[in-house]
């Protein structure tokens, strides 16, 4: 890590993050990242997290994916399509408590890189998310059902999903 | 020849051995007798535990309660237990599971399904991923309502599950348990939670000293106690001084 920014011991790991998302990454960012993280592209997801282990952040903790329904435009604010957005949370271990989070929006049929050669702890995880939300890791080497039955039809933590579905046998 | 239960006739050598020689039936009807109170006696549970209301089976099984006294030991394998018990929510994907589980205990066996979620799936009845009750895959024998039912109210249920066995075993009909009814059910209000005698005054201080984390003792709340607590001192010395007088006027009449 040449970059005197990213191992200054003057900054607080938050602005480390900060400055290493802001000169590697290309976020015009400058304040505190807020508490579910700053949006990233999907392509700079995996480099992200390389980058950041080896910083020291080699703790995985958590993957966590939401569902977004289409709006319509209100006002200002434009319409927006259906869409995922992963977050992903890295923790140093020993060295402070500090958690690098961040997000990547996704489209729907767009599948996110996993992170599964970086950090095994990420398989089951990535697995829990593509069961309850649908969302597909490229590159992960186990994708099925975690929680649900395996033949088990539909996401049911997507935002449209029926909640008459799969009731069949005991309904 | 014999004739069942049902009045039907079968054949079985055992039985025509039994009609050959008289005195013999006699004499099996008193093993029979040792047999019922030895089944009757020896419920070995499966713990089919899920959730909380396992939690509640833990405690009857443990020594404070100890549903052991009554030969209910708990089992860890299916192919050595009498009763299930249904403890906790089933999922649909645990469903078939339990029925298989169910399926390698051998006869006869008898189920209990104890708390609310064993019994209709209560809240998480409409949930994509739970069924409504193990009775819609198992036929349950004892419901024992609650949320959990404590282990007291278990023990009851082993104690219904053990009149019921003893019955089915003399040949006489035991009553049919039906699913308790979910309607009736005691919902909490909010309003309800609220004690009528409290003063308010204690419930501001408590919220605004968890609004404000100050871990000083606020004075207001400790002198509310204090005045609450003299309060109830003056209230049990009347109440003996009156029941005092009271015997007083009892002895004078006699």
């Amino acid at each position: 890590m040449s970059d005197p920014a990213l191992t200054d011991p003057a900054l607080t790991a938050e602005q480390r993050f900060v400055s290493l998302l802001r000169e590697r990454f290309g976020l015009a960012v400058d304040a505190e990242p807020p508490p579910e993280g700053f949006v990233l592209a999907r392509e700079q997801h995996v480099e992200l997290a390389r980058t950041l282990k080896a910083l020291g952040y080699t703790s995985y903790l958590y993957v966590v994916a939401s569902h977004w329904l289409a709006t319509a435009a209100k006002g200002a604010v434009p319409a927006d399509p259906e869409h995922y957005e992963v977050a992903t949370g890295l923790r140093t271990v020993g060295a402070g408590t500090h958690v690098a989070r961040w997000r990547v929006r996704l489209e729907m049929d767009q599948p996110l890189d996993s992170l599964v050669p970086l950090f095994a702890g990420a398989d089951w995880q990535e697995r829990e998310q593509y069961d309850l939300l649908g969302v597909v890791f490229a590159g992960h080497p186990d994708l099925r059902r975690l929680m649900m039955p395996e033949e088990w039809v539909g996401h049911p933590l997507r935002k449209d999903y029926a909640i008459e579905t799969g009731h069949l046998p005991w309904r | 020849m014999a004739v069942d239960e049902s009045g039907l006739a079968f054949e079985h050598p055992l039985y025509d051995l039994m009609a050959k020689m008289p005195g013999l039936d006699v004499a099996t009807s008193t093993v029979d007798k040792l047999l019922n109170w030895g089944a009757r006696n020896s419920l070995w549970i499966f713990p089919m535990a899920t959730s909380c209301c396992g939690i509640e089976f833990m405690a009857a099984a443990a020594s404070r309660v100890d549903m052991d006294r009554m030969g209910t030991i708990v089992r860890g394998s299916p192919r050595q237990s009498d009763v299930m018990v249904v403890a906790g929510t089933i999922t649909v994907k645990m469903a078939p599971r339990v029925l298989r589980l169910w399926d390698q205990m051998p006869e006869p066996k008898w189920c209990i399904a104890m708390g609310s979620c064993a019994i209709s799936g209560d809240f998480y009845r409409d949930i994509y991923s739970v069924i409504p009750g193990i009775d819609v895959c198992i036929p349950v024998d004892v419901y024992i309502p609650g949320c959990p039912p404590n282990p007291e109210e278990l023990m009851g249920g082993m104690l219904r599950l053990q009149e019921k066995v003893a019955l089915r075993r003399a040949g006489l009909k035991a009553p049919i348990e039906t699913r308790p009814e979910t309607g009736g059910m005691i919902r909490p209000r909010i309003g309800r939670t609220r004690d009528a005698g409290r003063d308010p005054a204690i419930g501001a201080a408590q919220a605004q000293q968890a609004f404000t984390l100050d871990l000083t003792e606020p004075p207001d709340l400790v002198a509310g106690f204090a005045a609450r607590a003299e309060a109830a001192k003056e209230a049990a010395a009347e109440a003996v001084a009156a029941a005092k007088e009271a015997d007083a006027a009892k002895g004078s009449e006699a």
